[in-house]
């Protein structure tokens, strides 16, 4: 018994071991980046501080419910000299409903999140060192995909729970060439458990590794993460992104296997801008389509998550097609449909514009 | 209910505000850096590394004053992961 305390105790301490060998990786080749560093800051204008983020209004029709959906997601970002950056993104969103059964006006609460609040050092050109509550880098969407003037359909994967959301730790970041033709990117971090609102996290440890290779302009990357607590499961994911160059098409699949299940989404977006006809209107139109899966694993699925994201607790599969009109530069108006097929089969609606918008919150006059 | 019509004015209000301010310091900033064959080429390779890193999530946005930019870029250079050299040449890129 002892002995599986000890071992147990080990296993605990061994997290922060590593976490001290990544710390001193980090301040090896914070050193050695040094003088690349210093070529970045003769080349870049000085940064201002700026407000940006987006905002919408969608309405959302699911199983014949009507549900009114504003959003607005502030972004803050305050470079602090020239390698640091404060950056932050708040979530006001909502649904309002009307009363089960009846008529009666739209009423329901407003969620507020803190997505994110982290202190960011560019250490040197290969790594960044990100302090304070940060996006899980879990594959592709969470980070890159899910603001709603960036996402081609409102209506988000089912698998998104799986290891997403916030963390709250320390991560290292970076990106750099392995050759001419192709980038190596990756993410590794640890995250801590709290209960404080709206700084909820797991105690976790985890990565992503991804190859873009300019030239086909084919990304393909994995994900992991290790749960430190409570059932200590692992989650697992594989994405893959292509751009093929002749055409305005884009491609984009993301695999995840968690506890609770596993399951795929595809998407492909085309943009008619080589349409001839109507070129003024089908250069700024897009269709997308999407296919998803998700398999109910033996894990149960946490139904006391504060989450507006919550995985099925069956199987289900979700085709997906929509529509963007780019009416200008971060302004888009969308229109999806989707037909949720499993216990229950219905139809999935949303109808929508999402806003962009970028304001200085400084002197924009160069130095 | 109370707090979305509010959140929504004051986005529309910085909107209108920012807009405004940043078109009118735009025209001014951006005719700064003279160009020369060598920055015109380093142009063209970043409008290349633009679309090939930043236009896998979105759509090409509109060139802000170069100090926004300057923001923009670190931002999204720890976001998405871009490269050192790649950041530099899309920074140019944006910023003529």
């Amino acid at each position: 018994m002892a002995k599986v305390c000890s071992a147990n105790v080990f296993v605990r301490l061994a997290w922060p071991r590593q976490l001290l060998l990544l710390w001193i990786a980090a301040t090896f080749l914070t050193a050695g980046g040094l003088a690349h560093s210093q070529e970045v800051q003769e080349l870049s204008e000085r940064p201002v501080p700026i407000l940006t983020g987006s905002a919408g209004y969608f309405t959302n029709v699911t199983a014949g419910e009507n549900a009114l959906a504003p959003v607005v997601m502030p972004v803050i970002l305050v470079p602090i000299g020239e390698r640091w950056l404060v950056e932050s993104r708040g979530n006001f969103s909502a649904e309002f409903e009307r009363p089960k059964g009846g008529g009666g006006p739209y009423g329901g609460q407003v969620e507020k999140n803190l997505d994110y609040l982290q202190l960011d050092f560019i250490a040197n050109p290969h790594l960044t060192v990100t302090a304070g509550r940060f996006l899980t880098p879990f594959g592709i969407y969470n980070e890159r995909l899910y603001p709603i003037w960036i996402r081609d359909l409102q209506v988000t994967p089912l698998i998104f729970p799986i290891a997403t959301g916030s963390s709250d730790g320390v991560m290292l970041r970076g990106g750099f060439p392995v050759s001419s033709s192709v980038n190596l990117n990756y993410a590794t971090y640890f995250s801590t458990a709290s209960t404080l609102t709206a700084f909820e996290s797991d105690r976790t440890v985890g990565g992503r590794v991804g190859f873009f290779f300019l030239r086909p302009r084919i990304e393909i990357g994995t994900s992991w993460q290790k749960l430190l607590q409570d059932e200590r499961t692992q989650s697992e994911g594989f994405h893959f992104a292509w751009q093929p160059s002749p055409v305005p098409l884009n491609l984009r699949f993301e695999y995840a296997r968690g506890h609770s299940g596993s399951g795929y989404w595809v998407e492909g977006a085309y943009r008619f801008s080589q349409v001839q006809v109507w070129n003024s209107v089908m250069r700024r139109t897009e269709f997308v389509g999407r296919m998803q899966q998700f398999f109910a694993g033996e894990g149960d699925v946490p139904t006391n998550s504060d989450s507006e994201y919550h995985l099925p607790h069956s199987n289900v599969q979700q085709p997906d097609f929509g529509l963007n009109y780019y009416i200008k530069d971060g302004l888009k108006a969308s229109a999806s449909y989707g037909r949720w097929l499993g216990k229950r089969n219905y139809n999935v609606w949303s109808f929508g514009i999402a806003y962009r918008f970028a304001v200085p919150l400084g002197k924009l006059e160069s130095q | 209910m109370r707090v979305m019509p509010i959140l929504l004015s004051l986005v529309l209000i910085f909107t209108l505000f920012g807009n405004a301010h940043s078109r009118n310091r735009e025209s001014a900033n951006t005719t700064v850096t003279q160009r020369n064959p060598d920055n015109e080429a380093k142009r063209v390779e970043g409008e290349q590394r633009f679309r090939a890193n930043c236009g896998r999530c979105h759509a090409a946005p509109q060139k802000f004053p170069p100090r926004m930019m300057a923001t923009i870029v670190r931002h999204m250079r720890v976001r998405a992961t871009i490269t050192d050299d790649d950041m530099k040449l899309i920074l140019l890129y944006m910023t003529q």
